[in-house]
């Protein structure tokens, strides 16, 4: 027999597992000591102890109206490094989303130019950004190229692209047009208040997207599948694991995310804006949430939850700063020193987890 | 001396001459057979030309130097890799296994070497890795069920854990093992290929699964190729030994003919010849 815990009372050979026995309720600083050493704990506490700190010290910060200016600091992001959590996980990573983020929202001022209606023209878009997913999938995980150069070339392609069919010119973005009643009020169109432009418009996608993809990650075949590719993908692929088809996946899923938040953004500001700096700073922001949030840079652990945090965590660095009247001097600075200090609380928070086994 | 490797040597070839590489005897109750088959990895001849056959309910000692080519041979017939050629039937019709997972759906399972564990993931998770069981017409995990189940196979066999929901990386060499021969044992698998199932294992850990394998074999419905290094564990568990060396198979016979002392003459032999080959290619 093996006894990996000799007090355990496990059942003998051959017998039925008893009904559970009943749990002994743990203290509260047991409950606290487990909540911080989740992967998402330490953040949470982070972000929480952030929050406070600005709204002690700005009385504009803890506003409804401030919450708003908050939601389009984070929303975004959070779906953004919702896609790529489920590639840092399997071990890879997508610098294309910046890309494709830029070229969306182009690509659907093309298709809405050619005559085609509102809602099939963001389908066709996000298909389309399926389909460089598919291209980053199949040249990485079938050709064998590294993923962080793959996505680097699609990057550099697609920013490239962006220019050369916008000629580098702003444009307005279709669907977005605020109508002016004769009363004076301004009033959203029906597309444009779902597609990024109404107020928590962006958070309701945000929370149902993350909600799904935490219960893909945690509850299906498909989430399992891509913590294991990430884990050991020789043993993921001597188990019956589909490696290829996983990444491929994931990648896909990644840029169809990236499409839509590049759609949305450019609804909210009603243009389109082909500058490659945003796009990188986007895709570097996305990264640096779902890496505060708690997953790998090598794979094999990620959380979706985290990743909203992380970006929830930068979003209120960014608003609680810009409130405070930082210089944008200085703005990059601090908001890179906070990283770096969030970052090595996860580190050590993460020791402790494997130390202790607990969380 | 066995007689196995007896008559004249190429001693630049490390290769069993053709003339004794023993051909398999394929008989109507083969549920597995294999012939000719050969594989290389660029200039690595790993498989030259094996022909084996595997009987209902028989276990197969598969024995070898290291190198020799057992694990690709197992391999190769559980659907990880494609032969470069040759042939296998399965119950009598062609079997061309175009992946691990279409081989087991065929009735083929594999404890590999290495295990195919995955680290992050829980006891049960592993044990259900590709075969997960879901709520009907969901496609969400049935984690309450896939535990319950792996409860009562690991009971089954003996193996006593107390938390099923912890990362496999936190057991210990033998509990990882006994979970991965476990995975295969109960995957309704009607051919089993166990590359090495005691490596890892204490001397208690590796009799609770010769206990195991003992038992299969004598309800006789699970036919078995087993890799192993311990020749009393060949003689005391297997009904047959097959022998592979450089890539064929140098002897094919029941354990009752045999002896450790016959096994250790070939394995002994082969590393002569290997040596006297070698100062030979020195020498040139």
């Amino acid at each position: 027999m093996i006894h990996s815990d000799p007090d355990a009372a496990a059942p003998a050979r051959g017998e039925e597992q008893p009904r559970s026995a009943p749990r002994a309720v743990l203290s509260p600083w047991t409950l606290i000591k487990r909540f911080l050493t989740m992967r998402e704990g330490s953040i949470s506490v982070v972000t929480i102890a952030l929050i406070v700190y600005f709204s002690l010290s700005i009385p504009a910060f803890f506003t409804s109206s401030n919450f708003q200016t908050l939601l389009t600091y984070f929303t975004w992001l959070a779906i953004l490094a919702g896609g790529e959590v489920f590639l840092m996980i399997n071990g890879e990573i997508d610098l294309s989303i910046g890309g494709v983020y830029l070229f969306a929202p182009l690509l659907f001022y093309e298709i809405v130019g050619g005559g085609i209606s509102l809602v099939p023209a963001v389908i066709l878009t996000i298909l389309v950004c399926t389909g460089i997913g598919v291209v980053n999938g199949v040249v990485t995980a079938i050709l064998g190229v590294n993923s962080f150069i793959t996505t680097l070339g699609t990057l550099f392609a697609l920013e490239g692209l962006t220019l050369i069919v916008s000629h580098a010119e702003q444009l307005n973005m279709p669907g977005s047009a605020v109508s002016t009643s004769a009363n004076g009020s301004s009033h959203l169109g029906t597309f444009a208040s779902i597609f990024g432009a109404g107020v928590y418009s962006e958070l309701v996608w945000a929370v149902v997207i993350i909600a799904i993809m935490q219960i893909a990650l945690t509850r299906t075949r498909w989430g399992l599948h891509t913590i294991a590719v990430g884990s050991n993908r020789i043993a993921a692929a001597e188990a019956g694991v589909k490696v290829r088809l996983v990444v491929i996946r994931n990648f896909m899923v990644c840029s169809s995310l990236a499409g839509l938040v590049g759609i949305m953004e450019a609804v909210r500001s009603q243009s389109i804006s082909p500058d490659p700096s945003s796009s990188n700073s986007v895709l570097l922001d996305a990264i640096a949430a779902a890496v505060i949030g708690g997953t790998l840079l090598a794979g094999g652990s990620g959380t979706i939850v985290g990743a909203f945090i992380g970006a929830l965590f930068l979003g209120v660095l960014q608003d609680g700063l810009a409130i405070k009247g930082v210089n944008a001097d200085y703005l990059d600075f601090y908001l890179g020193i906070a990283i770096l200090f969030a970052m090595l609380i996860n580190v050590y928070v993460g020791r402790v987890r494997r130390r202790t086994g607990v969380g | 001396m066995s007689g196995v490797f007896a008559g004249g040597l190429a001693l630049a070839d490390q290769s069993p001459p053709e003339e004794l590489v023993v051909a398999p005897v394929s008989a109507h109750e083969d549920v597995l057979r294999v012939e000719h088959l050969a594989k290389s990895f660029g200039q690595v001849t790993a498989l030259r030309d094996v022909s084996m056959h595997l009987k209902k309910g028989e276990v197969l000692g598969l024995l070898g130097d290291n190198g020799a080519g057992k694990s690709t041979l197992v391999k190769t017939i559980c659907g990880f890799q494609k032969q470069d050629s040759g042939q296998m039937w399965l119950h009598g019709q062609p079997y061309e296994p175009k992946s691990v997972q279409h081989a087991r759906e065929l009735g083929v399972d594999v404890v590999y070497q290495d295990l195919a564990l995955i680290d992050e993931l829980s006891v049960y998770q592993n044990m259900f890795l590709c075969r997960e069981e879901r709520y009907s017409r969901l496609p969400f995990l049935n984690g309450a069920k896939m535990k319950r189940e792996a409860r009562k196979v690991l009971n089954d066999i003996g193996i006593r854990l107390p938390r099923l929901d912890v990362p496999v990386a936190r057991l210990s060499g033998g509990q990882r093992q006994s979970i991965a021969v476990a995975r295969g044992v109960y995957s309704n698998a009607d051919i089993l290929l166990l590359d090495e199932p005691l490596a890892a294992m204490g001397a208690k850990e590796g009799a609770m699964i010769l206990e195991l394998i003992a038992r299969l074999k004598q309800e006789g419905n699970l036919s078995i190729i087993m890799i192993l290094h311990n020749y009393v564990h060949v003689l005391e568990s297997c009904d047959r030994v097959n022998m592979i060396v450089d890539g064929a198979i140098a002897l094919d016979k029941p354990t009752a003919e045999t002896s450790v002392l016959e096994l250790n003459e070939i394995v002994v032999e082969q590393y002569r010849r290997a040596r006297q080959a070698a100062q030979v290619q020195e020498v040139a």
